[in-house]
């Protein structure tokens, strides 16, 4: 370490207190380095009066506005709660296994050796009655929503994914 | 009101909600954090937009600042990794111009305006002129310490540098703005002769 540096260090106060007692010693007793300290204290003093730059005058706005901008374009992706996904899911999936549960159940497989008596009476309630119009046109609804949602979260997947790179 | 708020107590009112907190704490750093960015950037069109991108993405991930450092220190963090993803960028714009031809270039630029503006001309301004030839970390790191109350070990945590590296840095950091600072003087004197 050479004298300036150890000079810095005094000035900063970074070093140990019989280290500084050396330099505060050498300074008084030695011209040369009473004079670098003297110019590297007014160097310091120099730099520590420097001005931080001033930003235009709109930069707090700006910045604030950059973040509503920012903000404005979440709240569609924010406000699908996932409750909301997750019942939708919930539909489709008892939909789904009530319609297999029912298609199943109305397989006739009647080989001619197999008994196809049950042993106990079993009625099934009249699908039929339940399959309404009204009833398959919310559940195609349902599937067109459900599809068009899906296909724009994959898109937007796709773009962000693209931007990225 | 709220300018007596500290940093955190701010932070907690704009995790609750309050965007005028958060407008509270860009007014406080603003300053230092643009001339952080002017010192990697060179221009003042640049450098408003790095500081704008540190502001909202400071603001993006506030809840995961732990408060274990100062806010100031996780701030300029940020500045400092996104002025050298600047750097980066515009290095690969600019394809082949490296530092040095940039830094004669920005030199030589600064002494013709010298000419123009002698009697306007300051020890600051010389100096300020200086710190503008650095290399950008080590104008980044003469900045921290001057004018952004940080300790070495904060700046180490802001650069992602060892104290003891950032000791070194900044020693020949003021080493250089020192020669810069005297070799501008003395072409100011010629001139003026």
């Amino acid at each position: 370490m050479n004298i300036e540096e150890k000079l810095w260090n005094y000035i900063d106060g970074g070093c140990p207190a019989d280290e500084r007692q050396a330099i505060k010693s050498m300074i008084a007793s030695d011209e040369a380095v009473r004079l670098k300290y003297q110019e590297l204290l007014a160097l310091n003093a120099e730099f520590a009066a420097i001005e931080p730059d001033e930003p235009p005058m709109a930069f707090t706005y700006n910045v604030m506005e950059a973040i509503r901008a920012e903000q404005a374009q979440k709240p569609l992706k924010a406000a699908i709660n996932k409750r909301i996904i997750l019942g939708i899911a919930l539909f489709f999936a008892i939909t789904i296994t009530a319609l297999l549960v029912y298609t199943f159940a109305n397989i006739h497989v009647a080989p001619a050796n197999i008994n196809s008596t049950l042993p106990f009476s079993l009625k099934l309630p009249q699908a039929q009655n339940l399959l309404t119009r009204p009833v398959v046109n919310a559940f195609v609804f349902f599937d067109v929503v459900a599809a068009l949602f899906f296909f724009d979260a994959w898109l937007r997947r796709k773009k962000k994914a693209g931007s990225l790179q | 009101m709220q300018s007596k708020l500290s940093d955190l107590e701010l932070i907690q009112e704009t995790l609750g909600g309050n965007q005028a907190a958060y407008t509270e704490l860009v007014k406080r750093h603003q300053r230092f954090v643009f001339t952080l960015a002017l010192r990697f950037a060179k221009s003042r069109e640049d450098a408003e937009e790095i500081a704008q991108d540190c502001f909202i993405k400071a603001f993006r991930s506030l809840g995961s600042f732990q408060g274990q450092s100062k806010f100031s220190t996780w701030l300029y963090s940020i500045v400092y990794t996104t002025s050298m993803t600047f750097l980066r960028k515009k290095r690969l714009d600019t394809d082949s111009i490296d530092d040095e031809n940039t830094f004669v270039q920005v030199e030589s630029q600064t002494s013709a305006f010298d000419v123009n503006n002698a009697e306007n001309k300051s020890r600051s301004f010389y100096l300020n002129q200086a710190i503008g030839q650095l290399l950008p970390d080590d104008a980044a790191i003469i900045t921290l310490f001057y004018k952004g109350e940080q300790s070495l070990e904060e700046i180490g945590q802001a650069m992602s540098m060892e104290a003891n590296t950032v000791k070194v840095k900044l020693f020949r950091a003021r080493q250089r703005l020192k020669e810069k600072l005297e070799r501008n003087l003395k072409q100011e004197a010629k001139e003026l002769i």
